[in-house]
Parts: C-alpha cells; sequence; structure tokens
C-alpha cells in the first residue's frame, strides 16, 4: 500500500498510467465488490455453511466480504439455519430470488423457470458486480456463474474476478447436473472424492484436497 | 443395541415411502424390539400421520410419536439414539458428524437418483448403513451397530482448500 501511496506522488507519463491503475486498485479495493454464495437447500446449505465459516476466519488474510447470499424464494430453512451458525449475519446480506429447478420438477417448465431465473441473475451481477460467485451444486447456481461468466466477458466485470464450484459432497463417482454444466467455465472446480479426481485429473481446473466435510 | 429415541428425516424433500415403511407394523415391531419410547418424524413435504394413528401406535407398541414439518433440527440429531434418513448430503453429514449410529434410506421418488453414490460409498467404508425402503424394517432388526466405525474428517483438507482459493483470487 505504501508503494501505491508514493506511485501517486510522481510525474512522468509511465508512473502516471502505472498510478491510474493503482488508483483503479485502490477503488476497488474501498468499493466493496462482495462474493456471492449461492445457497441450495438441505445439504448444498449445510456444505456452504462449513465454507463460509472457514474464509471467513480472522486468520484468514484474503478478504471475502461482504458476503453475499443467495437463497430461493421457496427456500423457508437456509436463512436461518446460516443466521443461527453465524450471528454476524444480517438479513439484508441475504438475496431471494426465483429457483430455477425445483426437486422432482419436469424437464419442460424446468426451461422457462430457468429463463427467469437467468434474467434474475444477470441483474443480479450486472448490479453487484461480484469479486467471486461460489456455489456447490444446487440447480440456482447454474444462472449464476453463466450471468458472471458473461458479464466478465463483456467488461462489466473485473477480468480478475473468478467463478468457483464445489462439487457436492454426494458426487461419489459422476458430476451432478450443474456440475456437467459448469466444469468448461469455473475458474476452480473440487470435487471431494478420489474417483471423481482420478476421472477429471486432464482439467486443468479440476481440484481435490479430500474430503472437506 | 438398544435406541430410546429414534429419529427419522427426510430432509427438505417429498419420502412418503420413508414415513411409510416406519410407521408399518413390521417397522414398529422392529423399534419396540429396540426398546425405542419415542420416535420422532420430521416429514417435511410427506403425508403427515393422523391424530388416531398416532393414538394407535403409542397403545399398540408404547413408542410416543412426535412429528413435524421442518425445525431447525439440530436437538433432535443430538438427541437421537439412531438416526434414519434420506440420502441427502445434509443428513449423512449429520448422522457422521455427531457420531450417530444411521441407517440411510434411498429415495426412490426423486428424478435423478445419484443419492445411491454417496450412501454406497459411505456405507463401503463402514460409516453407516444404508438400505431400500422395503428392506428397513428388516434391516432395523437385524443389524449390528457395534460395527461401524467413527467418522474423521481431516482438518488439514478444508485448509487446503482455503489456500487454494485464497490464491486464485491473488491472480
Amino acid at each position: 500500500m505504501s508503494r501505491n501511496t508514493k506511485d501517486f506522488k510522481c510525474s512522468s507519463t509511465a508512473q502516471k498510467i502505472n498510478s491510474v491503475s493503482c488508483k483503479q486498485n485502490m477503488s476497488r479495493n474501498t468499493k466493496d465488490y462482495p462474493t456471492y454464495v449461492i445457497l441450495g437447500s438441505g445439504g448444498h446449505t449445510a456444505e456452504m455453511r462449513q465454507i463460509a465459516m472457514a474464509l471467513l476466519e480472522p486468520s484468514n488474510c484474503t478478504n471475502y466480504q461482504p458476503m453475499r447470499y443467495i437463497v430461493a424464494d421457496s427456500d423457508d430453512t437456509s436463512q436461518s439455519k446460516l443466521s443461527s451458525d453465524l450471528p454476524s449475519i444480517r438479513d439484508s446480506d441475504f438475496i431471494r430470488v426465483p429457483r430455477s429447478r425445483s426437486v422432482g420438477q419436469s424437464w419442460l417448465s424446468t426451461i422457462f423457470s430457468t429463463l427467469w431465473a437467468l434474467l434474475w441473475s444477470c441483474w443480479l451481477i450486472w448490479r453487484d458486480q461480484p469479486k467471486l460467485v461460489l456455489c456447490n451444486g444446487p440447480g440456482t447456481c447454474v444462472p449464476f456463474c453463466y450471468a458472471a461468466y458473461m458479464w466478465r466477458l463483456l467488461g462489466r466485470l473485473p477480468a480478475n474476478s473468478k467463478i468457483v464450484f464445489l462439487e457436492s459432497f454426494c458426487r461419489v463417482d459422476t458430476l451432478s447436473l450443474s456440475g456437467r454444466l459448469l466444469l468448461p467455465l469455473a475458474d476452480m472446480f473440487i470435487v471431494q472424492w478420489p474417483g471423481l479426481a482420478e476421472c477429471y485429473r486432464h482439467k486443468n481446473n479440476v481440484k481435490y484436497f479430500g474430503r472437506l466435510f | 443395541m438398544h435406541f430410546k429415541v429414534v429419529y427419522v428425516t427426510v430432509g427438505t424433500t417429498k419420502f412418503d415411502g420413508l414415513i411409510r415403511a416406519m410407521t408399518s407394523d413390521a417397522g414398529l415391531y422392529a423399534l419396540q424390539k429396540r426398546k425405542c419410547q419415542k420416535l420422532v418424524l420430521q416429514h417435511g413435504n410427506s403425508l403427515p400421520l393422523e391424530e388416531s394413528e398416532l393414538k394407535l401406535i403409542n397403545e399398540k407398541y408404547g413408542i410416543e410419536v412426535e412429528q413435524y414439518k421442518f425445525r431447525p433440527n439440530i436437538e433432535d440429531i443430538k438427541g437421537a439414539d439412531l438416526i434414519i434418513g434420506h440420502a441427502g448430503a445434509g443428513t449423512c453429514m449429520d448422522i457422521l458428524n455427531n457420531q450417530k449410529p444411521g441407517i440411510i434410506v434411498v429415495n426412490d421418488e426423486l428424478m435423478d437418483n445419484h443419492q445411491l453414490e454417496l450412501a454406497g460409498q459411505l456405507a463401503a467404508e463402514e460409516y453407516l448403513f444404508y438400505c431400500q425402503v422395503s428392506e428397513l424394517a428388516r434391516s432395523l432388526a437385524i443389524l449390528d451397530f457395534a460395527f461401524l466405525k467413527p467418522y474423521i474428517v481431516d482438518k488439514a483438507n478444508m485448509a487446503k482448500f482455503v489456500n487454494a482459493l485464497n490464491g486464485l483470487m491473488r491472480q
């Protein structure tokens, strides 16, 4: 940081350009770009709760705050479960969105509800410009990741913003539908069982750290 | 092994088959043999039992049944001597992380039945038992729960993940 301030005082052209980019960096740091944490229901939320707690550890040097939690509007339990574990969370940290697919929903109506969810995701990502979209496999996360990918290509999100997908603990041998849809565009794609790690080891973005939960 | 309090959970899904199997005569008889006094049913979107049925179960088997749709269930988990649940990752984790004996029942009413994968793997590693709905009563009667291993997670794995993510964010 001290080096940056020094840069501002210099006046040669090259350093001016340098200082402009520093300034941008600084304003980027001061404006709080959020981390988008996409919650599902049931087990997805239980996993994400532990991830959020690990990322928010005071000892962790990288700043993931402010965190915004995306919850499907039909999901009654995720918000209260998360709030009871992380007391620092305020109600305003939650963003409610339409669900792209409910468990058991037919494929035809899934298409329409997904389009609607995609419109919502595009608007929210455009508005908040998250530095990180973090998700672990509920249907809700797919449109958000695609929206983030698109806005990054179009320059609305900075080039260093990231999309991270954590395949659910319950996927041992095969990827979920969300996983298959997001494998090509995730910056990091984490699997939790050795079988899957072996199967996708040729993919650079696929990582395996052993069982996390 | 005896189970005074048995907790049955279907999570956020609908699993009528599990609720029916558990409250069938064979299921209740197996519970009675295990000295069960209280059965807590989290039925979610499945059909609950009628008041009259609850009363009948209490009279016939001496088992008090409590049922509810949803509520924060950490007390139910901690208070249970045996957990019977659908194969959702949340339920599996609740069983493993609280070191409770558990039976996972595979829900074949769901569209994409990947749940066999996890339940099968965890059962293969001897952390819990798993079965089909039709086998539940019998499993409950004959399984030896002392056979199950405690589940241990290496905390270093999560630290490795956080480090990798920190590194990615700096790029």
